[in-house]
């Protein structure tokens, strides 16, 4: 069975060969993973971008479908917790917050600038 | 005759090595893309944003905007919401009498476009351009693999609806 066994152990190095690249392929998305994480992190955190970072009413009128929908919009804390019922038991949401006051208001329904 | 039975072993767990690694692989790569695509569509909202004021000359009254992060829930207009809040306003419970969605901001922010279409794999050679401008060297050629939607069918969208 030589045959055989070098087939084997063509198979195994190719596999090994693989593995061996598809660890080196991760390691690599890791690194950009967290380069990425620390990027947002920054960027979300500058004060001047935290002060543009914003939409208006019309935009979230314009994601919905159609769009004189109703728009709640909810502001909370980070680590609030939401639970949302199965479909089957009822529509209900609650919101949990241990940090801080949640806000929720309504998106106009004109097409006036103020929420 | 040991020897090709343990070779055999051997190969094996090798293959599951690979299997294992490959989807790990593939769950990263969409972690990254969806990383991408945040930093993209943040990026190119506050550049609209700066813009629209340094045209008008002057900040957007504060009762107007709605900064991030933050949460949408949409329902038709026919639905009856019954809601309860709690004196500190740290707890609310909403009760709808139909079907509602819930959507995160950055859902949002991919919706109104911001996300240069990147994240359908539908995008412009001109979005295309923005976008790579948008982000660093290193992630480049992602944003360019993701415009040619060449990884989209690992990229499952972040869309948290319910109802």
């Amino acid at each position: 069975g030589t045959r055989v066994d070098s087939g084997l152990v063509a198979r195994y190095k190719s596999l090994q060969k693989e593995v061996s690249d598809l660890g080196e392929a991760e390691e690599k998305l890791d690194e950009l993973i967290n380069k990425s994480n620390l990027q947002l992190k920054l960027l979300t955190e500058d004060p001047q971008n935290k002060k543009l970072g914003y939409v208006m009413c019309q935009d979230l009128r314009s994601t919905v479908n159609p769009p004189e929908q109703i728009v709640m919009v909810v502001r909370a804390p980070p680590e609030t917790q939401m639970q949302v019922s199965d479909p089957s038991e009822g529509y209900q949401i609650s919101l949990k917050s241990s940090r801080g006051p949640i806000d929720v208001f309504l998106c106009p329904e004109d097409s006036s600038q103020l929420c | 005759i040991g020897l090709p039975t343990n070779s055999a072993q051997e190969c094996q767990n090798l293959e599951v090595e690979r299997q294992r690694r490959l989807e790990r692989i593939k769950q990263k790569q969409s972690q990254l893309q969806e990383l991408i695509l945040q930093q993209i569509a943040f990026k190119k909202l506050v550049q609209r944003n700066r813009q629209v004021e340094q045209q008008t000359k002057r900040p957007p009254p504060p009762n107007s905007v709605i900064h991030l992060p933050f949460i949408i829930v949409n329902t038709s207009k026919k639905t009856v919401i019954d809601c309860s809040i709690s004196n500190d306003k740290f707890e609310y419970l909403f009760n709808f009498d139909n079907m509602f969605e819930i959507h995160d901001d950055i859902e949002v922010l991919k919706r109104m476009g911001m996300a240069c279409g990147l994240e359908v794999g539908k995008c412009s050679p001109e979005d295309l351009k923005i976008a790579r401008s948008l982000v660093p060297k290193a992630l480049e050629p992602y944003v360019t693999e993701m415009a040619q939607g060449s990884i989209s069918n690992v990229y499952i969208s972040g869309v948290s609806s319910n109802g």
